[in-house]
């Protein structure tokens, strides 16, 4: 098991290095040069070459994007931000607790919620329970999460006063926009826990402990929780994904100082290495997290496990 | 020939009359026809002239027979303006769905059935691109490109072709174990003719549902992208646009928010009935 | 040879759904005593299947109705009893070996758990857990895999280890009834012999009373005291072994069943196979089930259900043998 998730961890340098590059490609077609961004375009060029030069700008791009790297791997530094001209990775860690906080909260709500209503949908397939949780999923699913938010700021903090409608200095504060993102999320896991469950209680195995005399209890406790939570489980690394999506925007429509609202001030300011920096960041975590959920997947599932044990990537 | 097509008709015969019996899934395809018709019909329900007509006198009214849903800040008719939004979203989903089905599908169709090298260069890119949360890769590609309506679906369809990719592989690696993938090798067919004749047909069905449900989650995201300012702009009528602009009105005009809001939702929600439906009736060994 | 420890009757199971009816087991009966092995043959789609979890009470409960019939174990009607009261039953008293072993063991428990499990659940004995150990891997053994095995998954395992392992889970707690489902179709040939020893040698042992389903009548020459054929859904022949491989009554449908299996040792040069197919299930005919594919079909077969006709214990089901030495049953 050490082997696999240190070749894992290995893969991973590649990958990240991949992810740099890609975000550094796609932020390097933007228009305009750093100093005629900062000074503007009725400044002298004299001064905007200089400010360029400052940046580094000067130089072809494969070189920009190893000093990049090399100044991240060295330094931790993540580049100036053109507006604040402060290093990039202080306004990054001034932001991110709120923003890891939030998806956090959503991700444990949405997860226990989306997974233990998915097992008791499938259990009791066709009652009214079952036939409720799948419309309301699908309805959360189609829902987006901003109105969603929108409506819930409405009725909580506007109408009833319960709730701040902004901000982020105490619990209270994620309680609106953790529901924001939490919802589609759950529901998301609850019909793919729910379609897991009911192929799962279809499988052969499964008569077999019948045959055995367990009890329906049993049977999907001891015998088809497990395997139906695998494929659950691969989605979980997305989930994540999708939850820190949700997140960004939430904190759009709740004004919380996070990640989400220091991308789209940088994008409307241009300020490039900005955007960068947060990006990469959060590529960062979210390949961590997938990383890990791919550990959480060998350990429960034993074909997986073995096939990462003997070594071998598979093709599937 | 002629046997042929009778024998795809019984086929669609029979794939409808499972489609039919349910409720939920003819739901979703009655709502998707109403807001198709919406979207082509927009300006015979109601003028373009209607959505950028600036009634100073009737700013913020609530919604009433004369403005059904209302009229916005500047006094523009909100009925209007959510009516002529169908075509933006509708458009959108449709097309960064379908674009990235046909770019998915040239990938992970040869990575899937070329396998070797060919399979390791486009998984590995793929990794690269599955490590990006997809809104990062929106956000980062309108940064790059601006904001404006072919920059959002750039943005969101490069975000959405990753997981196409891996899905048409692990469909057509499924298709092309079977044994009559390994006749037609046999008696020396070609690659593209295995691969448009046998491989991609029968990998239809679950490619099918994943666009339907694409088109649903695309829809929401280019709804979200605009709403945080980074898609569409006011004062096109795009829904997501409408919502970011009525957010300043939401104490004393709420009305602002909810009908375009619905309008998002009951779009996504028939897209994604209907995908459900054809989960169903494509595959109706899930059912008892 | 002792007492009954089975007695089906009229056994009837259907599968509904809001668009048919199936009719799969159509009035079955037979009997079995202890130590006895009745083969239960029939091509693929005879209800063989249906009628062997229709025992054990494992049909799909939404769509599986039985309109009528009686399952006598152990002088208890099975059908009667309550889910709770056959869960005592099921893997005790009674167990069933699947067709395919390749899905009928979870994936993700280790084999060792999934054969001790039956006897966790009926401890009648109050074994500890380290007692219990010690039974799995004794049984282990019994079926010819090396105890050391038992914390390995079924992914490690061979298709005929896998079977295997399913016999050792059927046969750990002593059960007075085996069901074996085509216990050697899903394997190679060569194992399937070994198999099928060893689930005799077991029977032999002890004293298990075993229904061998299959359709390969080599194997029922070899294992069986009794016999059943069976077609869409009704047993359409039934006595000993001797009465069903020997002598010239037979229901046209066995003498098809024989003409379709190459002999070494006979005289004909050439194979006779049934033409036709077995007909729809969900339609039910006026007469015979068998009347469109049987050589002797009369108008009578088309109009009329054929009864039973018994002769010293042989039945056939076929209007043929209305005779004046026969005697009809029901």
């Amino acid at each position: 098991m050490h082997k696999y998730i240190i070749k894992r961890l290995l893969y991973m340098i590649p990958v990240l290095l991949g992810v740099a590059f890609l975000v550094f490609a796609i932020l390097s077609l933007t228009p305009g040069d750093p100093g005629s961004i900062i000074l503007g375009i009725t400044a002298k060029p004299e001064d905007i070459a200089a400010l360029n030069a400052e940046f580094g700008y000067d130089k072809p791009f494969l070189v920009r994007f190893f000093n990049y790297i090399g100044d991240l791997v060295l330094h931790f530094d993540l580049g100036t931000s053109y507006q604040s001209r402060q290093p990039v990775i202080e306004d990054i860690m001034a932001r991110f607790p709120n923003t890891l906080i939030l998806t956090i909260f959503s991700m444990s709500i949405a997860s226990i919620l989306g997974i233990s209503l998915g097992i008791v949908s499938a259990v009791r397939q066709y009652s009214v329970l079952d036939h409720t949780c799948v419309v309301v999923a699908l309805i959360f699913a189609s829902i987006p999460g901003f109105w969603l938010g929108l409506m819930l700021m409405l009725l909580f903090s506007l109408k009833l006063h319960w709730l701040p409608s902004y901000g982020a200095g105490s619990l209270k504060h994620f309680i609106l926009p953790t529901l924001t993102v939490c919802m589609s999320s759950a529901a998301g896991l609850l019909r793919l826990t729910r379609s897991a469950m009911l192929e799962t209680i279809r499988q052969e195995y499964i008569r077999t402990a019948k045959a055995k005399g367990a009890s329906q209890k049993r049977i999907i406790w001891k015998h088809a929780l497990r395997n139906a939570l695998l494929p659950v489980v691969t989605t979980l690394g997305t989930s994540f994904g999708a939850s820190l999506g949700g997140a960004i925007i939430a904190e759009t429509v709740f004004a919380m100082p996070g990640m989400g609202t220091l991308i789209t001030t940088a994008i409307r300011q241009k300020d490039i290495p900005v955007v960068m920096g947060a990006t990469l960041f959060l590529a960062t975590l979210f390949s961590l997290i997938i990383l890990l959920v791919d550990v959480l997947y060998a350990f429960i599932d034993p074909r997986i496990k073995a096939k990462y044990q003997n070594g071998g990537r598979s093709r599937e | 020939m002629n046997r042929k097509k009778e024998k795809r008709n019984a086929q669609i015969k029979e794939f409808w009359r499972r489609y039919k019996k349910n409720k939920a899934a003819v739901t979703g395809l009655v709502i998707l026809c109403v807001i198709v018709g919406i979207a082509i019909f927009a300006d015979l329900i109601i003028p373009y002239s209607k959505c950028v007509e600036q009634v100073g006198a009737d700013r913020l009214q609530w919604p009433s027979a004369a403005h059904w849903f209302g009229t916005d800040e500047f006094g523009r008719d909100l009925f209007a303006r959510v009516i002529h939004g169908a075509r933006y979203s509708l458009f959108i989903g449709v097309v960064t769905s379908l674009i990235a089905l046909a770019v998915g599908a040239v990938l992970g169709a040869s990575a899937g059935y070329f396998g070797g090298v060919v399979d390791n260069v486009i998984c590995r890119i793929i990794d690269v691109f599955m490590c990006v949360p997809p809104i990062l890769l929106s956000l980062a590609v309108v940064a790059a490109l601006g904001t404006s309506m072919r920059n959002l679906i750039i943005a969101i369809t490069i975000s959405c072709i990753p997981g196409n990719v891996r899905l048409i592989r692990s469909v057509v690696l499924t298709v092309a174990e079977q044994d009559y993938v390994e006749v037609a090798r046999s008696y020396g067919a070609s690659n593209a003719r295995i691969i448009f004749r046998y491989v991609l047909p029968n990998a239809m069905g679950p490619i099918i549902v994943n666009t339907t449900m694409a088109i649903s989650d695309m829809i929401l995201s280019a709804a979200g992208l605009s709403f945080i300012g980074m898609g569409i702009q006011p004062p096109s009528p795009e829904w997501g646009a409408l919502l970011s602009a009525a957010q300043t009105y939401i104490f004393t005009s709420p009305y602002l928010l909810a009908f375009p809001g619905i309008f998002i939702v009951l779009s996504s929600l028939s897209f994604n009935l209907v995908g459900d439906g054809l989960t169903d009736a494509l595959d109706p060994k899930l059912k008892d | 040879m002792g007492k009954e420890i089975l007695e089906v009757k009229n056994l009837t199971i259907q599968y509904r759904t809001d668009l048919e009816t199936v009719y799969a087991v159509n009035g079955i009966s037979f009997s079995l005593k202890e130590g006895e092995t009745l083969g239960l043959v029939g091509e693929t789609g005879a209800g063989k299947t249906t009628a062997a979890l229709g025992i054990m009470g494992l049909l799909p409960e939404r769509t599986a109705v039985i309109p009528k019939g009686e399952v006598k174990f152990d002088g208890k009607d099975l059908l009667k009893l309550s889910e709770q009261e056959m869960q005592k039953i099921r893997g005790s008293k009674m167990s069933m070996i699947f067709q395919d072993p390749m899905t009928a063991l979870n994936p993700v428990l280790p084999v060792g758990k999934q054969i001790g499990e039956a006897l966790y659940l009926h401890n009648e004995e109050n074994l500890t857990n380290s007692q219990i150990e010690e039974k799995v891997e004794e049984t282990l053994e019994l079926v010819g895999i090396p105890k050391e095995r038992k914390v390995e998954y079924p992914y490690q395992f061979s298709g005929g280890m896998r079977q295997r392992v399913v016999i050792a889970i059927a046969l750990i707690c002593n059960p007075g009834l085996l069901i074996a489902d085509e216990p050697t179709t899903a394997l190679d040939v060569t194992i399937q012999a070994q198999i099928l020893t060893m689930i005799c040698n077991l029977q032999r042992k002890y004293g298990t009373s075993v229904i061998m389903i299959t359709h390969d009548l080599g194997v029922v020459a070899e294992t069986c005291d009794k016999v059943a054929i069976m077609y869409a859904g009704e047993v359409v022949e039934y006595g000993t072994l001797r009465d069903i491989f020997t002598g010239d009554r037979h229901h046209p449908y066995t003498e098809g069943l024989f003409g379709s299996i190459p002999s070494l040792t006979g005289d004909s040069r050439r194979l006779h196979p049934i033409e036709g197919l077995m007909p729809d299930p969900t339609k039910k005919p006026e007469g015979c089930w068998f009347a469109p594919r049987c050589g002797k079909c009369t108008e009578k077969c088309k109009k009329q259900v054929p009864p039973v006709y018994e002769k010293d214990g042989h039945q056939i089901r076929c209007h043929l043998f209305d005779e004046q030495d026969t005697e009809e049953v029901q």
